[in-house]
């Protein structure tokens, strides 16, 4: 049990190491856009008709602490971020920028994570499957399917079901809630009407998360199959589902949920594109909004560095679950 | 061993035959082949035997063709100046070989006539005249271009010069009179077969360039991490980790919100490039490292240490030859998503910018419903990128089960 303290302590502070550099890339980011926040503040107040100089730039930085060297104030932000969860405010919009997010990075985040729960449910039988089965005809249409999954971006997907669903229904299905519920409070309707809308932004993310995960179920199923255990369970009289499931099922599993992680930051690549197509009010395209009209560096930066974070978490959650699970793992971790 | 092979030959020979003799000797000299061969001699014989991947590398080739001479090949200027006033938003025109009048061996196209009336209201419409033809013809003058037309622009006016290259304007096909438009026109009655293939080269570029500049510091820094391991190479692995877990394109996103509207198209591009290539390292810079941490303890290294030869040295004559064909195929696979990322940058609108052409530019307008139910033929591009796409991937995976040592393949 000690050991496995141990473990998750490294694991932990692996990962925080981990955020803190990427605060730093992202804060170095903010830092690079041209123009402090000081300038925006009195540009705003320029345009509302009031004078401004040199010295009232100066004032506000000072008042903003963008006078104190770099490194501080990435010391400030990160420790605003980690201690108080707060990130500030926008200068564009000067809104705090919790509020801006509200529910909607939740939302987002819930969208991803149930596209991958949605690409693994349909990759893990058909891999193994595939892989099971000797059937030229098979394999090669799956591959195919799977090449196409990867060669078609997602938003060319999004673009051709809008266009197939504009020509036959007359509707564009965007949107992640009916007009009614959009700023209603959160109800049973409420949580059903968007569950109806939910449903294409997460098949359209989790079609090329499919593809991938299907290539490595596959080859990680293809590549513990051969193996002497296999055989020697096969000499033992197993065989069909029992020895699948039994045997390189069970070995492949490890490999696959480690590479979560890395799915979802795919998943999280597409994310904001699509959601520019299909105009869903979650944190991605608001990262786009961000980003694209105004320069927001704050929120921008916020955002990265939840996704980024979510990742992180994801990564730490399944290097535990993996010490729980796999019983080689958890030997050379719990000193069993 | 090859001394008793031929022993055991020759003697089967003796005994059964001149026949048997000689078939073995065959198989003799097929088994010799592939004991000498070299590993690019073995990866091609194994590449050549995927058939999959045969038929996506002739695609892969077709499409960089067109690519290549685009400019030869597409009869409109893809740019503004080549628009046609008079047909936009213009259906496809297919050239036909055949038609109510009979048949004729040479592809034509149906004259196009504007007129205005009263039965159309006073307003310009074009119509169709079915029964005069106009004839396809090739090798036709049309829009000048250049080739190895270069401007330099160094910092400093007295250094900036002009290759003034070659001047041609000849172009495959083309009519005498009137237009051809086999993909269509869009809203500024731009050819879209012009801007498909000039975006093919567009997305060949940028792909090249990122893919480069991903792997020079892929190189660099996966080399310095494998060859020296220890702190520096756990430091490395720790920062290249977190390179990794940001989600690329939100980060594009946010470097390519830098770039001024004032810039150029060619600065747009180079930057775009550059931003691809300074994400796109981490993966290949692990291969190498791992590839590394397993070869610098090999006797060929200390070899050559003990001679003398310094760190760059050995990494770039003794060490990176050993793995040139695992790093090429490494570089074909992050080839479409370098393409795929472009389009995606461009899509949005933080990408490349109008002159220069490049699928996501030519589908930033179609997400309106008008163009979704009357101009499909804005899609027509899709299909040729979803094939070069596809081409790259199948190629990629064909080369990675080819230079692979262990996979089973027969000589």
């Amino acid at each position: 049990m000690l050991q496995f303290t141990q473990f998750a302590l490294t694991r932990a502070l692996m990962a925080i190491f981990t955020l803190l550099l990427v605060s730093l890339i992202v804060f170095s980011l903010m830092e690079m856009v041209p123009g402090t926040c000081a300038e925006r503040y009195l540009a705003f107040k320029n345009t509302q008709g009031q004078q401004i100089s040199i010295d009232d730039i100066e004032a506000e930085e000072r008042r903003l602490g963008l006078d104190k060297p770099f490194l501080q104030r990435w010391g400030n932000w990160v420790g605003n971020v980690f201690f108080r969860g707060e990130f500030g405010d926008s200068c564009i919009l000067r809104l705090n920028i919790n509020q801006l997010l509200g529910d909607k990075f939740l939302l987002s985040l819930g969208i991803c994570l149930t596209s991958l729960i949605f690409a693994y449910l349909i990759a893990i039988p058909v891999g193994i499957l595939s892989s099971a089965s000797k059937s030229k005809w098979l394999n090669g249409s799956l591959r195919f399917v799977s090449y196409f999954g990867l060669a078609m971006p997602n938003f060319l997907l999004a673009l051709m079901i809008m266009l197939f669903s504009t020509m036959v229904f007359g509707d564009t299905l965007s949107g992640l809630f009916s007009k009614e519920y959009r700023d209603a409070e959160w109800s049973i309707a409420r949580v059903l009407d968007f569950l109806s809308h939910a449903w294409l932004p997460v098949f359209v993310l989790g079609w090329s998360a499919t593809a991938f995960a299907l290539q490595t179920v596959r080859a990680l199923m293809l590549d513990e199959s051969s193996k002497l255990y296999v055989t020697a369970a096969k000499a033992r009289g197993l065989s069909g589902g029992k020895l699948l499931w039994r045997y390189p099922a069970r070995h492949s599993l490890g490999p696959i949920i480690n590479s979560l992680g890395f799915d979802l930051n795919r998943v999280f690549n597409e994310l904001p594109i699509v959601a520019a197509i299909l105009t869903l009010t979650e944190a991605g395209s608001l990262l786009l909004d961000s980003l694209a009209r105004s320069n927001d560096q704050q929120l921008a930066g916020a955002i990265i560095f939840l996704l980024t974070a979510s990742i992180v978490a994801l990564n730490f959650i399944t290097d535990i679950a993996l010490a729980v699970v796999d019983p080689r793992v958890r030997r050379s971790v719990m000193g069993a | 061993m090859a001394d008793t092979d031929q022993t055991s030959t020759s003697n089967a020979g003796n005994v059964s035959g001149a026949a048997l003799g000689a078939t073995i000797e065959v198989d003799q000299k097929a088994r010799e082949k592939y004991f000498t061969a070299t590993q690019s001699q073995l990866i091609w014989t194994r590449f050549r035997s995927n058939r999959g991947a045969m038929i996506a590398g002739s695609v892969l080739i077709f499409l960089i063709l067109l690519g290549v001479f685009a400019p030869f090949l597409s009869p409109y200027d893809p740019t503004i100046k080549g628009r046609n006033k008079e047909y936009q938003n213009g259906a496809p025109q297919i050239p036909k070989f055949c038609d109510h009048n009979g048949c004729s061996a040479r592809p034509f196209l149906y004259t196009l006539e504007r007129t205005r009336s009263i039965e159309t209201n006073f307003r310009w419409v074009t119509e169709v005249n079915t029964e005069k033809r106009r004839y396809l013809e090739l090798y036709v003058e049309g829009w000048e271009y250049k080739l190895f037309n270069w401007n330099i622009n160094l910092p400093g006016k007295k250094l900036d010069f002009t290759i003034p290259g070659f001047t041609f304007n000849k172009h495959l096909f083309g009519a005498k009179e009137g237009s051809v438009h086999i993909f269509g026109t869009d809203s500024t009655g731009k050819d879209i077969f012009s801007r498909t293939l000039h975006a093919i080269y567009t997305s060949l570029a940028v792909g090249t360039l990122g893919v480069f500049i991903s792997f020079v510091l892929a190189l660099i820094i996966g080399g310095i991490s494998g060859y020296f391991g220890g702190i520096l190479d756990g430091f490395i692995q720790m920062f290249t980790d977190a390179v990794r877990t940001v989600p690329a394109i939100p980060l594009f996103m946010a470097l390519a919100a830098f770039v001024p509207d004032t810039w150029s198209a060619e600065m747009r591009f180079f930057f775009i490039s550059i931003i691809l290539g300074l994400i796109g390292w981490p993966t290949l810079a692990r291969r190498v490292r791992t590839h590394l941490l397993v070869e610098r303890n090999q006797d060929y290294v200390l070899a050559a240490q003990l001679q003398g030869a310094g760190a760059g040295h050995v990494i770039r004559k003794h060490l990176l030859p050993s793995f040139t064909s695992y790093i090429i195929v490494d570089l074909v696979i992050s080839f479409p998503y370098m393409v795929l990322s472009e389009t995606a940058l461009s899509f949005i609108g933080l990408g490349l910018k109008d002159p220069v052409n490049s699928l996501g530019v030519m589908l930033q307008n179609v997400t309106k419903a008008d163009v979704l139910l009357n101009y499909q033929w804005y899609f027509i591009p899709v299909i040729f990128f979803i094939a070069l796409v596809l081409a790259f991937v199948f190629v990629g995976d064909g080369l990675r089960d080819a230079a692979d040592p262990y996979s089973s393949v027969k000589k």
